[in-house]
């Protein structure tokens, strides 16, 4: 097997690359646009990324050719891209690296998107926290405008497709799909009832699609080296192509590392992410951001592809892998994760609303030590009455991590409540600042 | 008024959009800009930009978290709290801010230098702990990197300490 | 346009629905209630509560009822335990928060929650967390606000929205801790339509002037129609111990379909008020005393004899209120008619109403509407003229809003109006082409509208063969007028005419709703005869759906008429002159009717100045408060020998009479109301009589019997049966009225000549050379008595919820006046002409055009007496709302006063003011 050779992160990882545009193009940027520009029908495009197997990087993974396809065919009028960068489901951060370091590649992805689907004017939904991510991209968009990439009648072949950067202000919803949408409307960003989807309804009611950062920056390689060359890479036919994973916790060499998707997690974590920080051993893996359930030592083996993980009993999501280590508690681990779903459930409905309230609840009182027996029964059926019976997948995702704590440390739930003495959460985890 | 300061800016963002009420949230971070919060002035000007009714924006300014009610600290300390930066001491770091500043999360300085809240994450998991002080992350913070930073900020109003664009992991050498 | 129908099972009913249906309708119809709070059929579906869970086969997950639309063979499943599990624990994380205050919520005994949670007799809750909290806050004087009750559907914030188009209401904050307020810690302040508080499911927002009164099955309820408006709402009025408690109004009932607005939800109070008068008043030296009905009784009939032997029965004249009921109007005319023996009858029908009502049948035969409200809702195209519908008639307000909003309709507005947000609606911001300007502009703007339609060649041709003549007459007269000056008329270029003309024209469906700005304003008669012109020129009058609306004021302007409480008609309405029907109604009425026909208002007015008329029989009408004092009607009355009066206050009239009438409200009594669609509506009595009161007709058949001409009935259903006789298929036809058609004949003679006598008049620009004249009066302003959104007339001003929101009159202008005068909100101002002048506080509102400023009628005592009179020679119409004014800072306001012209540059005072310009 030849030497595996990075795709998204090449660029960037090449010592001295700033992403400018000058950099980019001098390492073949934009050729995939000016190929396909006025040269490939976008039919044949969409075609393409089709074959090219690749699927959505946001989360839900769904094919990106096939989403473009439901598009309404010949439609008169405006229609949108949005590109998802709102990147904030806890553990990823591979998006944060693509805006900073590489932004013409997002740029150019976008840009070829747009042609596929007849976009002309697309939005970059960056969370509003990535000031900088939001200023560089600015700055990309505007030599891409002076280069004639962005803009009217791009490079003379008469497209014309502009490209802005919409701010979000702090909201994790805002990265579903259809939130996204409403916050870009100018309103509070509560996703909307589907069907209908926004390929026929979407922004101000226009057919829509929405794609993640990751998923766009693949299109010019895609464009530049042909469907079956991707479609090879990693473990077609279900999951070809690469992902960026971001490892967090406790490992000695934390980041983003951008592997084939058929990747062991042993091999992410033990070689890439240079195994465990210290000599206590693995103890819990989060193998796709805060959505998804936990795995243990046991998963190591399982295959870094959309079908492996999910028959493991958890999901790929967004990429975000983080490693815990021996000693850390379990209960804790999922409260901080039930923290953030509760602060960030948008309210809309109610079994989401109310129950993440209730669950953080009686988790903190565990925690403290005032936990009931009852309690663990009473989790488990409200984790149930949720999941499933939202307006979004968020309902799905706020339960996952109570429910793969329960399932594999029962014990030290059980171990909690029986501790007459209260312990605050801080004296029950109090994880030391590293010597960077 | 935004509307004489910032003319030329508010109409290139309004041509951004095909339906106005979209310039809300840049409006928004405009009148932030300008005051440090979202005054109740400023909502009722950017409704009548937007022709919206006053309700209309202050529903959206409080569904954001980055939008303040109320002024806040010069520096405004937001501190991520959720489980990745937990696992590597972001607990550590607010305890430290505490011995450093005298002030937890949701507190201010008396001389209004600082502010400190708690926020969910912010993408820089693999780099914990980490803040963000007004627009400027720092990460992989220590003790002694907070009691630099603080020291900076006092001193410059910035501190070098800062992140730039994305860095880590360095490329493995092989 | 059949619709196509889909087959679903529902539980193993099949049923056939309309395409779209969404399920929890279909389910409602196969008699399945499935429990739901933030659905309601008014609102886009929301599908937040996730109440209305149900299973779907071939559908994996339970999918909610209320956004989910049926398809062809969908089997639905609504009873099996996965459902109804699903329904118990959505219901438990409700009540996790909710709490446990049901004794002291009004909504008890009405509640969703209470009833659901009932249903599903939910075990001992397993919540052992502490239950949200929220801040305690003051939400306004009217509206109460407990948000620890609230399940958060936003069915208020959505109705605000999507119904009302104010937006008040805003989600505050987000999950759990989410809260309904209205901006910041203001309180709110909105249309206060009461709609939030009737669409809540729950006790969060209740009514601030009902708390803690009741428990809802202790009140005594009717379904009644509201009195404050020609929009004939269905209310029901609901009192305890013969106290109003509360006004609501069910969805799916009436003309409304459960919306009301301010003065109908929160205007209750004033049946019950305590200066209701409660006995029989007699003069007696110069002082009204209290006196026993038989007295007064008495009293008047032998002095009506009396004065009837030694003057003759022309001496003597009648006004009454379109506010009573057909009954008593039609007893009231036929008293006045028979036992009298005089056609010197009027009504308040008299300030605008019969100018419609004379346009309609002169082009069309039909004194009535030719559309329905629900024509309002399917039209493709609307054109308003002067309606300033949202303050005079909300509910009429509302079709047109969900015909814009919902449907898509073009929206075209010839309004005192510019678009802008405000804290109530403003149906310009819906408009599609919106013409902002003076109500004295609305006839050169109803000319360029026609123009524009001739030059663009949108004239239906069939018409134009037809009656070809007709259509040059008028293409000629409109040629006539250059669009130079039309431009500066109107303000508007001619490209906006024809766009507006073209949407028009094109439109299937096109109604045009005619308002007050224009049938009470000089030229009324003429701009509505004009408008119909248009109707008949773009070929839509007489298609179905298609016609013109005139907007009744009053909840029965449109009844008084056609019950012949008005000089010029008999019942029907037919001319007095008609010899045939005089002839079939003496026949009726077994008596000769009186010879000639009758004055009005103003005629009755002067001819008691005269002292040709000596004896004046009042039923609650109050000239002299409402004309302005140039009417002379004070003098008038004083000058009259006896002067009778029925009211329910001391109005400025009735404290002029010789005797004075308890009379009942609508609270009080039995009857119908015509609403301004012309429908038939049942007033029914919600409380025992107030005092000694008396419905107005059963003191008048007293009356008739002392004088011997007994009018007798036993109540007042047998009245309605002789009204039946007199006026055939005058009935109770049901819940939506059946319009009539035009009648052809009629419109046949006016387009083959009836048009001729007055075409080359009505197609002049109104007050020709006024361009010039207008000039001059750049320096003053126009001012404009208006109605009120939260006021009826100056009844309404004794109504307690309404003055929590406006207890008095304040000079409306927008902003730009307003820093040209270099005044803002809350200053103290002087108005001034060569009339008189009056003080008062300045408030802003930036729909306003620029040089029209406003003060509400219902506080008008001083402004009247800024308001020139004039008499519509034809209609007998009195206009006096429109005057030019100066405005000056009243002094006190620190600074030495100066006057500022409009046009910015301040000038010192003049001394000779010029004559302020009288309309027309
Ligand atoms: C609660 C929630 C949060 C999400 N957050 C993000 C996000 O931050 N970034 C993202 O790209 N997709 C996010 N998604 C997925 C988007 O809804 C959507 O599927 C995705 O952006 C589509 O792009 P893709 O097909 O390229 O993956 C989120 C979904 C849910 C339900
Ligand atoms: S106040 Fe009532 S109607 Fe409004 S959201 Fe709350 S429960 Fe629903
Ligand atoms: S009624 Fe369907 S979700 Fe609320």
């Amino acid at each position: 097997m030849p030497p595996f050779e990075k795709i998204l992160l090449k660029n960037m990882e090449t010592p001295g690359y700033t992403g400018s545009l000058a950099d980019y193009e001098h390492a073949g940027g934009y050729q995939a646009w000016r190929k396909v520009l006025g040269k490939v029908s976008p039919a044949e495009i969409t075609e393409t990324v089709k074959k090219s197997g690749l699927r959505g990087r946001g989360g839900a993974g769904f094919p990106t050719g096939v989403k473009w396809g439901f598009l309404p065919k010949d439609y008169q009028g405006s229609k949108y891209l949005c590109c998802n960068a709102d990147e904030s489901e806890p553990g990823t951060f591979k998006d944060r690296q693509l805006i900073e370091r590489d932004p013409h590649q997002m740029i150019e992805g976008i840009l070829i998107a747009c042609y596929a689907i007849g976009v002309e004017t697309a939005y970059i939904y960056i969370r509003g926290e990535f000031v900088l991510g939001a200023q560089i991209l600015e700055r990309a968009l505007a030599e891409a405008r002076t280069a004639g990439y962005v803009g009217q009648n791009i490079l003379g072949a008469g497209t014309s497709i502009n490209i802005w950067v919409h701010r979000g202000a702090g909201a994790y919803i805002c990265g579903e799909e259809t939130a996204l949408l409403e916050s870009l409307e100018g309103k509070r960003g509560l996703p909307r009832v589907k069907p209908p989807f926004p390929a026929t309804h979407g922004l101000y009611n226009k057919p829509t699609v929405v794609n993640n950062v990751e998923t766009l920056a693949n299109l010019p390689h895609i464009m530049n080296r042909g469907a079956e060359w991707f479609a090879a890479i990693g473990s077609p036919p279900k999951s070809s192509g690469t992902r960026i994973f971001c490892v967090s916790g406790h490992v000695k060499r934390p980041g983003n590392f951008e592997v084939p998707m058929g990747t062991t997690l042993r091999e992410l974590i033990f070689e890439h992410a240079g195994g465990m920080r210290s000599d206590k051993p693995l103890k819990a893996i989060i193998p796709g951001g805060a959505s998804a359930p936990f795995f243990t030592p046991e998963h190591l083996d399982v295959k870094l592809d959309f079908e492996s993980v999910a028959q493991a009993g958890s999901m790929l999501g967004s990429g975000g892998v983080t490693v815990m280590e021996e000693g850390t508690s379990m209960v804790w681990a999922a409260l901080r994760l039930m923290e953030f779903f509760y602060h960030e459930s948008c309210g809309k409905c109610t079994p989401c609303r109310e129950g993440s309230s209730w669950l953080v609840q009686t988790m903190r009182r565990i925690v403290d030590g005032r936990g009931r027996k009852s309690d663990l029964e009473t989790l488990v059926e409200l984790c149930q009455n949720i999941a499933g019976r939202t307006v979004c997948a968020f309902g799905d995702a706020e339960v996952a991590p109570i429910m793969s704590t329960l399932k594999y440390w029962r014990h030290e739930y059980e171990e909690l409540i029986q501790q007459a003495a209260a312990t605050a959460p801080v004296e029950l985890m109090m994880p030391a600042m590293g010597k960077h | 008024m935004l509307k004489e300061k910032y003319k030329a800016e508010i109409e290139h963002i309004l041509s951004r959009y095909p339906v106005r009420r979209s310039a809300v949230l840049p409006l928004l971070y405009l009148a932030q800009k300008e005051e440090g919060y979202v005054s109740e002035t400023a909502m009722k000007e950017i409704a009548g930009i937007l022709r919206l009714t006053p309700p209309q924006v202050y529903e959206v300014v409080t569904f954001y978290t980055m939008f303040q009610l109320k002024p806040v600290g010069t520096f405004h300390i937001q501190v991520c709290k959720s489980l990745m930066c937990a696992l590597v001491g972001s607990d550590t770091l607010l305890r430290w801010l505490k011995t450093r500043l005298g002030i937890g999360p949701g507190e201010t300085t008396i001389d209004k230098l600082f502010t400190i809240s708690t926020v969910e994450c912010l993408a820089s998991c693999g780099t914990g702990p980490m803040m963000q002080i007004n627009d400027d992350y720092y990460e992989g913070v220590t003790e002694s990197k907070v009691d630099r930073i603080l020291a900076d900020l006092k001193r410059d109003g910035t501190s070098s300490l800062k992140s730039g664009p994305f860095m880590l992991p360095e490329p493995m050498k092989s | 346009m059949s619709v196509e129908t889909v087959e679903v099972t529902i539980d193993g009913q099949k049923l056939m629905v309309p395409k779209g249906t969404l399920v929890i309708e279909a389910a409602r119809q196969a008699g399945v209630m499935i429990p739901h709070f933030c659905y309601h059929p008014k609102l886009k579906p929301d599908a937040n509560c996730r109440m209305c869970l149900v299973e779907i086969e071939k559908v994996p997950k339970l999918q909610t009822s209320c956004s989910t639309p049926v398809s062809n063979g969908m089997v639905v499943r609504t009873a099996t335990t996965v459902v109804n599990d699903a329904h118990k624990s959505v219901l438990e994380f409700i009540l996790a928060n909710h709490p446990l205050d049901c004794p002291v919520c009004d909504q008890g005994g009405r509640c969703d929650l209470q009833d659901f949670s009932h249903q599903y007799t939910p075990t001992t809750s397993r919540f052992i967390e502490i239950k949200r909290i929220f801040q305690k806050e003051y939400f306004s004087p009217l509206i109460e606000k407990e948000m620890n009750r609230c399940v958060q559907c936003l069915r208020c914030v959505r109705y605000c929205d999507e119904v009302m188009d104010v937006k008040a209401l805003a989600p505050v904050g987000r999950g759990t801790m989410t809260e309904i307020k209205h901006f910041g810690t203001h309180e709110l302040d909105c249309e206060f339509c009461g709609g939030c508080v009737q669409i809540c499911p729950v006790g969060a927002i209740t009514s601030r002037l009902s708390m803690y009164e009741f428990r809802p099955w202790m009140l005594k309820r009717a379904d009644t129609i509201c009195t404050y408006c020609g929009d004939g709402c269905r209310i029901t009025v609901q009192a305890k111990n013969n106290q109003l408690i509360e006004v609501n109004s069910a969805h799916g009932v009436g003309r409304n379909n459960g919306d009301l607005c301010p003065r109908g939800f929160f205007g209750y109070h004033v049946s019950t008020h305590p200066d209701r008068i409660t006995q029989p008043m007699i003069r007696r030296n110069g002082q009204l005393m209290t006196a026993t009905w038989e007295e007064a009784l008495e009293y008047v009939a032998e002095t009506c004899i009396a004065l009837k032997l030694k003057h003759g029965p022309q001496a003597f004249a009648g006004l009454i209120t379109s506010r009573c009921t057909n009954e008593d109007l039609y007893v009231f005319q036929k008293f006045m008619r028979l036992v009298i023996g005089t056609n010197n009858i009027d009504s308040s029908a008299r300030y605008g109403q019969i100018t419609g009502v004379r346009a309609l049948r002169r082009v069309q035969g039909t004194p009535r509407w030719t559309v329905t409200f629900e024509d309002l809702v399917a039209a493709n195209a609307l054109l308003l003229v002067g309606t300033n519908v949202t303050e005079t008639n909300p509910i009429t307000g509302l079709k047109i809003k969900e015909a814009v909003k919902k449907h898509g309709a073009s929206l075209v507005t010839i309004e005192p109006l510019v678009p802008a947000v405000g804290k109530i609606s403003n149906i310009a911001n819906l408009s599609t082409h919106d013409f902002p300007g003076r109500p004295d502009r609305f006839g050169a703007m109803v000319l360029a509208l026609i123009k524009a339609v001739m030059d663009e060649r949108l004239v239906d041709a069939e018409l134009a063969q037809r009656a070809p003549a007709y259509v040059k007459a008028i293409g000629d007269a409109l040629h006539a007028i250059s669009w130079e000056v039309l431009e500066a008329e109107t303000d508007r270029a001619s490209a906006a005419w024809r766009d507006a003309a073209r949407v028009f024209a094109a439109a299937k469906r096109a109604v045009i709703v005619v308002g007050q700005g224009v049938l009470r304003h000089p030229g009324g008669l003429d701009i509505t005869t004009n408008l119909l012109d248009l109707l008949l020129l773009t070929g839509h009058h007489g298609r179905p759906g298609c016609g013109l609306a005139t907007l009744a004021e009053e909840n029965n302007d449109q009844g008084a008429v056609e019950m012949g409480a008005v000089a010029e008609f008999l019942p029907g309405p037919s001319d007095v002159t008609d010899r045939h029907a005089r002839e079939r109604l003496a026949g009726l009425w077994k008596e000769e009717l009186p010879q000639g026909t009758g004055r009005t208002l103003t005629g009755i007015l002067e001819e008691a100045k005269k002292g040709a008329v000596k004896a004046v029989y009042i039923v609650g009408e109050n000239p002299v408060g409402s004309l302005p004092p140039s009417s002379g009607a004070k003098e008038a009355l004083q000058q009259c020998e006896f002067v009778i009066c029925q009211e329910l206050f001391m109005t400025e009239t009735a404290a002029l009479a010789h005797v004075v009438f308890p009379a009942s409200s609508y609270a009080e009594k039995e009857g119908t109301f015509t609403n301004t669609e012309g429908l038939v509506q049942p007033v029914r009595q919600a409380i025992d009589t107030v005092g000694e009161s008396r419905p107005d007709w059963e003191i008048l058949s007293a009356l008739s019997v002392l004088m011997g001409y007994p009018i007798e009935y036993g109540d007042a259903k047998e009245i309605f049966k002789e009204i039946r006789s007199v006026i055939p298929g005058y009935a109770l036809l049901g819940p939506v009225p059946t319009p009539p058609r035009p009648d052809v004949a009629v419109i046949t003679q006016y387009v083959q000549s009836g048009y001729a006598e007055d075409v080359t008049n009505r197609y002049r620009l109104p007050g020709e050379g006024r361009g010039a004249k207008g000039e001059r009066n750049e320096q003053s302003f126009t001012l404009v008595l208006s109605q009120s959104l939260f006021h009826s007339g100056k009844f309404s001003t004794r109504a307690k919820g309404l003055l929590d929101v406006e207890a008095d009159g304040r000079l409306a202008l927008n902003g730009t006046d307003a820093s040209k005068l270099n005044i803002t909100e809350g200053d103290r101002v002087r108005l001034f002409n060569d009339r008189g002048e009056m003080t008062t506080t300045v408030t802003l509102r930036d729909r306003l055009p620029d040089g029209l400023v406003t003060f509400p009628e219902h506080f008008d005592e001083q402004a009247l007496a800024l308001m020139p009179l004039t008499v519509d020679d034809r209609t007998g119409v009195p206009y006096y709302r429109a005057a030019r004014v100066r405005i000056e800072k009243a002094r006190g306001n620190g600074q030495k006063v100066t006057t500022y012209s409009a046009a910015s540059s301040p000038s010192p005072l003049a001394s000779g003011l010029e004559s302020p310009e009288e309309t027309r």
